[in-house]
């Protein structure tokens, strides 16, 4: 990046931080909520670039380290009294480690869809435990909690509100974002893109591919965990749903649309698919209204996004942030 | 690479072999594919800083051999000793780190990255793979290295450029590049000259002279002129066993060889 790139880059991530620092004071109630969840996704899906855009891997098994995430900050805040934010974060962060670490070392031995299917198969697998093993995970209806307060219990703590909420998630998903971003400037980020482009070079010139594959997949699902302690500190549920590979499905979208290889891409995508969601289940039922055409209330409003989906692969395949790229390259 | 010492001392006549100590050493060397014996009891060694051609019709094993070396095939029997330490079966990275590094008849490099981070990447394998808080232009070291080692191959000027951008004969060179990068005792060049035009192939040749000052190549290929022209000593191979050895007027005059190229 020259200077003259630097400038522009780093003024454009102020002026973003900025806006996003200020929208909750301007948004209602349910559009705030929406935007903590945005990036909340998008951290997730920020997390699985690393392995989708850096690595060349396709997980489907990043829900099971966004739910181990949950369970991890859920087991935390039932435990220990007062509830402590901090450890809810420590103990999300460790379940989410154990799980990379396990699904690390037997999935990246495999390649392409073989390392897809098995990360999917062992995320189904965390998904049947916790489903079936009530008396710990409460199974199919989840854990419930109290949201931990923001502060150090005993010292000082507030309440969250909806907005510090929000500027809470912010700033670990920015200083996250920065991390991630540092990650794949790293010599360590040049060798997984070394790997994507060239496995077999990268480990003829004397690197132990294996090695950096998993380290990549358990850096990847401790980015994924702490999206997941997000989640259940703004929701303040953990819920077996949140482990099933859907998921990961999702992220891979959100991912595709977005623009993989690009960490910021991951999170633009995440809000456009949402957004787009959120917006048709609402346009139909208000075409139902406003124009007496009750048959169209149920439509069922996915078939809309699935074609949009469809359309941006065919005619944007590099994504959202990557096209906005290439045109600005121009 | 070129140390004042290596430098200083006056180019080095063709090795005899006896003074120089054994960089590589192969003994009873043997894979099979299913029925097929690829290489069969292969016995050779090569001294320091020798340049050693391996020759043969198509099919001979000789990128099998290589294969054999840098760990990509695991030989069926037989030890491999690099330094005097048997390396057989050891995966391509451990070898890699030993110090064997190839070039590849089939160009081989990361095609969407500059012609630097090529080089680049193959120097960052020797030291600070692992730093993940850096970035990775602040490494001094590495990218002086990287930065010398395109100079020694020509290709400085193109440091910036896609590598899938470069022509034909410069990513051959990058291919040579890289593999120095690595900092190897041993390089094991397979048809660097491949596809080449005449100008390019005088070129490499000087390249290959020219690194060869403290560095034990291997070299396969199939144009005679620059084998004879470049090896100090020649191995032939013939259906996976060693059918002749000995210098460039040597193998010109073995009986053996002759009737082997003739008939093929």
């Amino acid at each position: 990046m020259t200077k003259r790139h630097a400038k522009i880059y780093w003024t454009g991530f102020t002026v973003i931080i900025a806006l996003l620092v200020i929208a909750p004071l301007v948004l209602p109630e349910f559009w705030r909520r929406f935007l903590t969840e945005i990036l909340i996704w998008g951290l997730l899906a920020m997390s699985s670039d690393l392995l989708i855009g850096y690595t060349g891997m396709v997980s489907f098994g990043h829900s099971a380290f966004f739910g181990l995430g949950m369970y991890g900050a859920a087991a935390a805040i039932l435990m220990v009294k007062p509830p402590n934010l901090w450890l809810a974060i420590l103990y999300g962060l460790a379940a989410s480690a154990a799980v990379a670490m396990f699904v690390a070392y037997f999935s990246t031995r495999l390649r392409d869809i073989y390392f897809a299917i098995t990360t999917l198969i062992f995320s189904q697998i965390f998904y049947v435990i916790i489903f079936t093993w009530t008396e710990v995970t409460g199974g199919e209806n989840g854990l419930s909690f109290a949201r931990p307060a923001l502060g150090i219990p005993g010292v000082y703590t507030v309440p969250f509100t909806s907005t510090t909420l929000h500027w809470f998630v912010l700033a670990i998903v920015a200083i996250s974002y920065l991390v991630l971003r540092r990650v794949t400037q790293s010599p360590f980020g040049m060798v997984l893109q070394s790997i994507r482009e060239n496995e077999a070079r990268t480990r003829a010139i004397g690197y132990p591919v294996e090695r950096y594959k998993m380290v990549a997949v358990m850096l990847s699902g401790l980015f994924a965990g702490l999206a997941g302690v997000l989640y259940a500190i703004q929701n303040r549920f953990a819920a077996p749903d949140f482990v099933y590979f859907l998921i990961s499905g999702e992220v891979v979208i959100f991912n595709v649309m977005g623009g993989i290889g690009t960490l910021l891409g991951p999170i633009v995508g995440a809000g456009f698919f949402l957004g787009l969601r959120e917006g048709f289940s609402r346009l139909f039922p208000w075409i139902a209204t406003t124009f007496d055409m009750p048959y169209l209330a149920e439509f069922p409003y996915l078939i809309p996004v699935g074609i949009i989906f469809i359309l941006m692969v065919i005619f944007l395949p590099q994504g959202l942030l990557g096209f906005m790229k290439q045109r600005l390259n121009q | 690479m070129n140390t004042p010492a290596a430098l200083a001392a006056p180019s080095p006549a063709p090795v005899r072999g006896d003074a120089k100590p054994t960089v590589l050493r192969t003994e009873g060397l043997s894979i099979r594919f299913g029925g097929l014996t690829a290489l069969n009891d292969v016995n050779f060694e090569v001294k320091r800083d020798e340049i050693r051609a391996i020759i043969g019709p198509n099919g001979a094993g000789k990128s099998t051999l290589f294969n054999c070396l840098t760990g990509v095939l695991r030989p069926t029997s037989g030890r491999i000793l690099f330094n005097g330490e048997n390396i057989s079966g050891l995966p391509p990275n451990r070898i890699s780190q030993k110090g064997i590094a190839r070039s590849y008849q089939i160009t081989n490099i990361l095609p969407n990255a500059t012609t630097l981070e090529n080089v680049r990447i193959a120097a960052q394998s020797r030291r600070h793979g692992w730093n993940m808080m850096r970035h990775h232009r602040n490494f001094g070291d590495i990218m002086g290295k990287a930065e010398a080692v395109l100079a020694s191959v020509g290709l400085l000027s193109k440091a910036s450029e896609l590598a899938a951008n470069l022509s034909h004969g410069e990513q051959r060179n990058l291919e040579i590049g890289i593999a120095l990068a690595t900092e190897p005792q041993l390089l094991c060049l397979d048809e660097p000259t491949a596809g080449m035009s005449a100008a390019e192939t005088h070129d490499t040749m000087q390249l290959v002279r020219r690194i060869s000052k403290d560095l034990t190549i291997l070299i396969v290929e199939h144009d005679m002129k620059v084998v004879m022209e470049l090896a100090h000593r020649i191995t032939v191979l013939h259906y996976g066993a060693i059918l002749a050895e000995g210098t460039p007027a040597d193998i010109q005059q073995n009986p053996k060889v002759l009737e082997v190229y003739l008939k093929t």
